[in-house]
């Protein structure tokens, strides 16, 4: 670590790269946090958890007993009295007591992407709150016409205020913000949607997963999906060879197999900006730009008539639980009850045939699946344990045990390389790497004193 | 390399062995060369967890339960040894306790309790000794606490918390007294007062009553009549009465001043002495600044209290019919000897009053029949319980001499030689129907005749010992039968542990002497027979005792005959296993393991069986009792057929165990 700080100071490594690596090496060795806990207000199984986008510092919880809590992860609230562990009590809990709170389960609470100030939760008692984070009251309420089981928000959207919610409903709908309506109506699944996310590289595309084990695409500018996935068409590893692909979409009788020049050349743009940042603050319109263009071609050859075994294609069988966009939104991980993980080309909408290593995943509940921001890692919850799987090869890194009942989401938090964990067992984990030396010098003799307690006592 | 590996094989063979026992502890010598052994290489730790989690997988609490013992030692000294348990404390925590309803803890249920307990012990143990260090242990602990509401020991906070609430009451207790003591000292004049007056009163009234009983006349006492008292209890007992003809009696005139006497009598005892006793206590336990005053109150108080105690007598002994209030004293909490010992003194005259009187007043009094009675010859040393043995010691000692006998109209002229009149009744019916013979005698012998007196046989107690066999679940067997006891045979003497004290031939033969001499009972040739074939059972049963320390015959040959079945079973079916399906691979594997203990060692193939024989069923009420009831023809037949059904049984409850 010296060597490559020497390095970067000679200016050998650029500071990205040099902070890339440490990054690395700081996720590969995350274990359960010792020194770190939340301590969980919540009475029943957390279900979904969030980082903060601005500021990476305030986490947000919503549990199966209608209450939303907020964490400061950076500060804690309290220490044990060696000043080992510190301990973070929420920063203040909504539940069934606030006048307007949920009376059911959450399934999903999310921060407003911009700021902090605002967030949305989605219950199972049909409704969808806008809070006020500061006043803690609840500024918009959308009726759904069934328990909602996600909603989104888009991390880099700049024209629009869209919370996305999947419901038991066959129809996702987009709630405005702005206007405290619903903007959008976007009908296609045969069934619930479990999970839905907005697209990382296009502010307009929303991907959905539903209960009939379909992934749909939509372009909100536009009516109807533009692309369900589907599990038979598939590509081996992560992108083909320019060359070789028209000739595996002939091999695979692809239905889009006349767009694919099209969308080769717009591929290669795509790659190479894919290296922009993940909240989209460094969006570039012309590549926008071209993912439309694409979705345009797309759309003029399959859409209108788009061929009815194509429509009805599944990316999985069963329900798909959970989907994860990539940082840099070319790749889509889900996983569904039929315990797969699947990574999909976006770009192409090609099962990639990652062999993720036999998991069982919780099937009943929507999961929250988390990637690291340079995509090498996805952290999924397999009923009571954590895996980190290597996303391209699919192989399992490390195993988390932590939880004593299923986990239900997993949230990443790319500043500290942090992750925490929710379960039903009501408890949030953190799992960060081992403290520094530094850091254990620095809190000085206390800390020192208390590691002597923890040695080898032969009795005998 | 290859020294290594034998090394290896040293602590996982040890923790088998230490394991595979069915005692309630690990083997203290074998703990201590398993710890001996781990403690100087890692490599040796990191196996042993290995060992010891694959051991806690084992379908059998009592492996999971010695194990957990093992891992108790060994996790709170070794820090490695912790780190890599703590990994997987999740599945070591659900196999030992069986907190997921998916897995519930394996057969002999009952050292799956006993495991289940340990491991909450253990589990807080841990916490409190390590939980600082390990995130997964606080987990663990938390999740069994606040999310199962698992109840664990909690020795130290209770303790902690009992001497917290003796503290509280102990302040608790010290503010009321101090609280009291603050009153006492603001009105002790007034309530001195009060009593004070009351006690007055009480005095007046008393004066009243002796004024006006001035010109009472004395009863006058018949001395003649005291010749007939025979003893100084008698005696007391007739000054007792004629005293009482000296008290005062309540008429009309001075009833009201009675109603008055005893009203002051009443608020005197039951408010003024018990207010006077609990003052004392308060200023007895009280530790308050002001010595000076207590210690005065103190003395002001007894004086008080003996005021009101000597006023008291001087009312009893007035004569007015006090009302009782000894009841009314019981329920004060307050303990007071003195006034215990008063209430008696008081008590004793009315008993003797009410029930002494009539039997003085008859001529013929009771001690002249029970000093005949105690000159009968036979004499069955009873004591008695009758009251008044205190005065004569010679009554005394006739007394515990005397026979108990139940009351009866022969104790009317007991033992009395006169012949009797038999027209002299009294009554006189001056010959209605024709003359009358008033020296008519009946003789004294015609009397005795009438009066004999029928007596009813009454069997002496006899106290049938418990048959005390050794029970399986521990203890002794407490069925009280006269010879034979239906579930372990022979009633034989036995020690304190149930083992019987070995004198077989001895027994056996007062066995054989007790069938010959009471053939009375027994008559039943059949039954002799049974008996007979029992005692010969006994004896072959003692012999295998010895050899298979303290296990009953019965038992033991039933679990000889069962593992012969199941090994004729086992070796049937690894004969028959045709197609490798994972059933039979398994059984294959697990006869392979059993051969290699068997070879390793002999003596491991005995405990193998009684670790085996933990996890078999039960031997029910109903086998033992149609064991003993058939004949050893049909008997063979029927365990046949029990074995028969256990085996399948047992193959039903535990599919992948053969």
């Amino acid at each position: 670590m010296w060597k490559e700080i020497k390095e970067r100071e000679f200016g050998n490594v650029r500071p990205n790269l040099f902070s890339s690596r440490i990054s690395k090496s700081r996720v590969s060795s995350i274990q359960l946090s010792n020194y770190k806990e939340i301590l969980s207000s919540h009475r029943g199984s957390v279900n979904s958890l969030q980082v903060d986008l601005t500021e990476s510092r305030y986490l947000l919880a919503g549990a199966s007993d209608a209450s939303v809590a907020v964490y400061d992860i950076q500060r804690a609230t309290d220490h044990d009295e060696r000043n080992l562990i510190a301990k973070h009590k929420p920063l203040f809990v909504l539940n069934k007591q606030h006048e307007h709170g949920h009376k059911y389960a959450i399934s999903s609470a999310i921060w407003y992407p911009i700021d902090t100030g605002l967030f949305v939760t989605g219950s199972y008692d049909h409704h969808i709150n806008v809070w006020d984070t500061n006043t803690t009251q609840v500024v918009m309420n959308f009726k759904m016409p069934g328990k909602v089981y996600r909603t989104a928000m888009s991390s880099i959207a700049r024209s629009h205020m869209l919370v996305a919610a999947g419901t038991e409903d066959v129809q996702v709908r987009l709630c405005d913000i702005a206007s405290g309506a619903f903007a959008h109506t976007l009908s296609g699944h045969r069934d619930g949607v479990m999970s839905l996310e907005w697209s990382t590289s296009s502010e307009w595309v929303l991907i959905t997963g539903g209960c009939d084990g379909a992934i749909r695409f939509w372009d909100i500018r536009r009516a109807g999906c533009f692309r369900v996935l589907d599990q038979s068409c598939s590509q081996f590893g992560r992108r083909q060879p320019l060359l070789l692909r028209p000739t595996t979409n002939k091999v695979t009788n692809f239905v889009r197999l006349k767009s694919s020049p099209a969308s080769q050349s717009s591929s290669a743009k795509v790659r190479a900006h894919h290296r922009k940042s993940a909240n989209g603050s460094a969006l570039k319109p012309h590549t926008v730009g071209r993912i439309s263009s694409l979705v345009k071609t797309a759309k003029q050859r399959s859409h209108p008539g788009m061929l009815s075994s194509h429509d009805r294609a599944t990316a999985h069988y069963g329900v798909v639980t959970g989907l994860k966009v990539t940082g840099d939104g070319m790749y889509l991980l889900s996983a569904g009850s039929d315990s797969r993980l699947r990574l999909w080309d976006i770009e192409s909408g090609c099962n990639t045939l990652v062999n993720f290593e036999t998991t069982r995943l919780q099937s009943s509940k929507a999961i929250q699946m988390a990637v690291t921001q340079d995509s090498t890692l996805a952290f999924v919850p397999c009923m009571a344990i954590t895996k980190v799987f290597d996303i391209w090869s699919g192989q399992t890194k490390s195993t988390f045990r932590g939880h004593y009942e299923n986990v239900n989401c997993c949230c990443y938090n790319a500043l500290d390389q942090e992750l925490y964990t929710g379960g039903n067992d009501r408890q949030i984990l953190v799992w960060s790497p081992p403290k520094f030396v530094s850091d254990e010098t620095g809190e000085g003799k206390n800390g020192k004193a208390a590691a002597t307690d923890d040695q080898d006592n032969w009795s005998d | 390399m290859e020294e290594e590996r034998e090394k290896k094989v040293v602590v996982v063979g040890l923790i088998e062995k230490a394991v595979d026992s069915t005692a309630a502890e690990v083997d203290p010598r074998l703990l201590k060369a398993i710890k001996f052994t781990v403690r100087y290489s890692d490599s040796e730790l990191r196996l042993a967890a290995q060992t010891l989690t694959s051991l806690m997988k084992r379908d059998h609490s009592q492996v999971r339960y010695l194990a957990l013992l093992i891992i108790d030692e060994l996790f709170m000294r070794s820090k490695l040894f912790r780190s890599l348990l703590v990994e997987n404390l999740d599945q070591l925590l659900s196999l030992s306790i069986g907190f997921r309803r998916t897995h519930p803890l394996p057969a002999p249920a009952s050292v799956a309790s006993v495991l289940r307990s340990k491991a909450i012990e253990f589990l807080e143990k841990w916490n409190e000794s390590f939980g600082i260090h390990y995130r997964q242990l606080r987990l663990g602990y938390d999740y069994l606490k606040n999310t199962l509401r698992f109840q664990f020991p909690n020795l130290q906070a209770n303790a902690a918390r009992a001497q917290q609430e003796r503290r509280e009451r102990e302040m608790r207790t010290k503010e009321i007294l101090l609280k009291k003591f603050e009153f006492l000292k603001a009105n002790f004049s007034s309530i001195k007062e009060e009593i004070q007056t009351n006690t007055d009163e009480i005095d007046e009234c008393l004066e009243i009553l002796r004024t006006n009983d001035e010109d009472m006349p004395l009863v006058p006492v018949d001395n003649e009549d005291m010749e007939e008292f025979r003893n100084s209890e008698l005696r007391q007992i007739r000054l007792d009465s004629l005293k009482e003809g000296e008290k005062v009696r309540e008429n009309s005139e001075n009833k009201v001043v009675f109603d008055a006497l005893r009203e002051f009598y009443k608020v005197l005892v039951t408010r003024h002495l018990a207010a006077v006793q609990e003052w004392i206590s308060v200023l007895i336990r009280v530790d308050a600044t002001d010595n000076r005053f207590r210690d005065s109150a103190l003395k002001n108080l007894i004086d008080i209290r003996n005021l009101i105690q000597s006023t008291r007598v001087k009312c009893e002994e007035s004569g007015c019919d006090l009302p009782n209030i000894a009841s009314a004293d019981e329920e004060n909490t307050w303990e007071d000897g003195i006034v215990e010992t008063f209430e008696k003194g008081k008590s004793s005259p009315t008993c003797s009053k009410t029930s002494d009187a009539p039997s003085a007043s008859t001529d013929n009094n009771p001690i002249n029949t029970e000093e005949r009675i105690s000159s009968l010859p036979k004499g069955k040393e009873k004591k008695n319980n009758h009251s008044g043995s205190k005065s004569n010691p010679l009554r005394s000692k006739l007394m515990t001499e005397a026979p108990l006998l139940n009351w009866g109209s022969f104790l009317d002229n007991w033992g009395s030689k006169r012949d009797v009149l038999a027209n002299q009744r009294g009554l006189d019916l001056d010959a209605h129907w024709g003359r009358v013979d008033q020296d008519a005698v009946i003789p004294a012998d015609k009397i005795a005749e009438l009066n004999v007196r029928a007596s009813v046989y009454e069997e002496d107690p006899v106290e049938i010992k418990p048959c005390r066999a050794p029970l399986r679940k521990g203890g002794l067997c407490q069925r009280k039968d006269l010879r034979v006891c239906p579930f372990h045979g022979l009633i034989v003497p036995r020690d304190e542990e149930g083992n019987p004290i070995n004198e077989s031939s001895t027994t056996e033969e007062t066995a054989l002497q007790n069938l010959v001499e009471e053939p009375s009972q027994d008559s039943d040739s059949r039954v002799m027979d049974q008996l007979l074939k029992q005692a010969v059972k006994n004896v072959r049963g003692r012999d295998s005792e010895e050899a298979k320390k303290r296990e009953l015959d019965k038992q033991a040959l039933k679990k000889a005959r069962l593992a012969k079945v199941r090994e004729h079973n086992v070796a049937v079916m690894r004969d028959a296993a045709i197609a490798s399906t994972s059933r039979s691979s398994h059984i294959g594997e697990d006869t392979q393991m059993g051969d290699v203990a068997r070879s390793s060692s002999s003596s491991s193939k005995s405990k193998k069986q009684t670790l085996a024989s933990m996890l078999k069923k039960k031997e029910t009420a109903k086998d033992r009792l149609s064991q003993r009831l058939l004949n050893s023809h049909a008997r063979d037949a029927t365990i046949r057929q029990l074995t028969v059904a256990e085996e399948a049984n047992y193959r039903e409850a535990f599919p992948n165990q053969w």
